[in-house]
């Protein structure tokens, strides 16, 4: 099938929260350390993946003080950022090889799911990746959702009658929930987020994702301020209406994780023609 | 016809609405009140009203969870909760008032709830910045009976043992439906 509508939407969306957290919130840390081997068994023996201890890393040079992965180990790798992996494709690399270097830490993995609410606050365990380092550190396994992350969903969409010729109002309600290990991360990302109602952002079709397969940024490098700006002739998506609550005390204390849980409800508005 | 010449037109208009004030607001009233009565009737006998006011030992007359379980177990209240009231006390305040003269006649304002109003005084047991009647309309996550049933509350829904899933939940109109529908009404009175 090819892309509709509410993928587009759903892709600009989450690269416009991601950019909008990092950028509002500083919501990231620089950090310089070891890269540790974990296995894979999606790769085969010709890739040697090294985990840090934090996932996901900040892509986005388009952030003030974020330090992108530099200083890395070897010459011959790729980053796999989703993971916070150097994933090195060199003969002369060992499971033993020593790999460090610097790179930016988001404070929330961004995850965009499928699943309910309740599978996310309740039934889905968690590996809490604390983003203060430990004595014990160690790297963190691929693929796993770790927390503190923000899962993206779109909910509900309707069209709504807007001009003569068919021009329709397209509301699309898309719900964020929050899962943090502290309770001030959780109240800065819904400030954060409950002030940016009237804010806009543009249509990113899926072509125009800055990660490959691997986890890696296609062309080497991405900005999402060049990027945004080079769709910005196609009409804008409005964020219409945020509201932001919290997972009461009360119902906290039934959970069987530690977690302090968030909910953000934007409404997403565009005036567009049908099937465009 | 005769036209009435244009100076007792203006003595018309200009005493009528003193002369009718009174006669006017009573019929007036009589009417604001016969609507905002069937409005209420209206609200009360939604099938969502019915059930949320049946409480825990409802069956899902609404047909929003597909016949198991209640809504007022599934949105997570605690059985000595009345979510209804707040909705019931926002319509009986309903009113109005004198908005000054018109052609031959008085204008009256009728306050009425918006929906986003209600929505406000409508939180969710478990996270207060959402509201249980947007849900009703947009979608409502079965986290409230999940973490009720997680801390045992009392209430015969917590008996249950089928699992209660969002998608389970099928939206249906309720409060934005009602304030529109009574919105022309209010306004069509004359």
């Amino acid at each position: 099938m090819k892309e509709q509508f509410v993928h587009t939407l759903t892709n600009s969306f989450m690269l416009w929260f991601d950019h909008f957290l990092l950028e509002k919130g500083e919501a990231f840390s620089n950090q310089t350390g070891t890269f540790y081997h974990t296995s894979d068994d999606f790769l085969d023996d010709s890739y040697v993946p090294f985990s840090s201890p934090y996932k996901q890393f900040v892509t986005d040079s388009s952030i003030v003080g974020a330090t992108l992965p530099t200083g890395i180990t070897g010459n011959s790798h790729y980053i796999d950022y989703d993971n916070g992996r150097i994933v090195e494709t060199g003969s002369n690399y060992t499971s033993s090889s020593a790999i460090t270097g610097t790179f930016a830490v988001k404070d929330f993995n961004i995850y965009f799911t499928n699943e309910t609410e309740e599978d996310l606050v309740v039934e889905n365990k968690y590996e809490v990746n604390s983003r203060i380092p430990t004595y014990n550190e160690s790297g963190i396994a691929p693929y796993d959702q770790v927390v503190p992350a923000i899962f993206l969903s779109t909910a509900t969409m309707e069209n709504e009658p807007l001009a003569f010729g068919g021009e329709e109002c397209t509301k699309v309600r898309v719900n964020a929930v929050a899962l943090s290990d502290d309770p001030y991360k959780l109240d800065g990302v819904l400030s954060i987020f409950g002030d940016s109602h009237n804010e806009v952002f543009y249509p990113i079709p899926m072509s125009g994702h800055p990660n490959n397969e691997y986890g890696d940024l296609k062309d080497g490098t991405y900005s999402y301020d060049t990027l945004s700006s080079a769709y910005s002739d196609n009409k804008p998506f409005l964020v219409d209406t945020v509201t932001t609550s919290k997972l009461t005390d009360k119902a906290r204390k039934s959970l069987a994780n530690d977690l302090y849980v968030g909910f953000i409800d934007f409404d997403i508005q565009v005036h567009r023609f049908r099937f465009s | 016809m005769a036209r009435l010449p244009r100076d007792v037109q203006m003595a018309i208009e200009k005493q009528a609405p003193k002369a009718l004030k009174k006669p006017f607001e009573k019929e007036f009233k009589k009417k604001f009140l016969e609507v905002k009565s069937e409005m209420i009737k209206e609200f009360l006998s939604h099938p969502v009203t019915i059930e949320l006011i049946a409480g825990p030992s409802s069956s899902n007359i609404s047909g929003t969870l597909g016949g198991i379980s209640n809504l007022f177990a599934f949105i997570g209240f605690d059985a000595s909760d009345q979510p209804i009231q707040p909705i019931l006390q926002m319509l009986e305040n309903m009113n109005y008032n004198y908005a000054g003269e018109a052609k031959i006649g008085v204008t009256y304002n009728v306050t009425i709830p918006e929906a986003s109003d209600i929505f406000k005084a409508t939180p969710l047991p478990w996270a207060s910045g959402r509201s249980w009647a947007q849900g009703i309309e947009t979608g409502i996550s079965g986290l409230g009976y999940l973490l009720r049933k997680e801390r045992g509350r009392s209430g015969k829904a917590v008996q249950s043992k089928t699992r209660i899933r969002s998608g389970r939940f099928q939206n249906t109109q309720y409060i934005s439906a009602l304030i529109n529908k009574y919105k022309k009404r209010f306004n069509n009175i004359k």
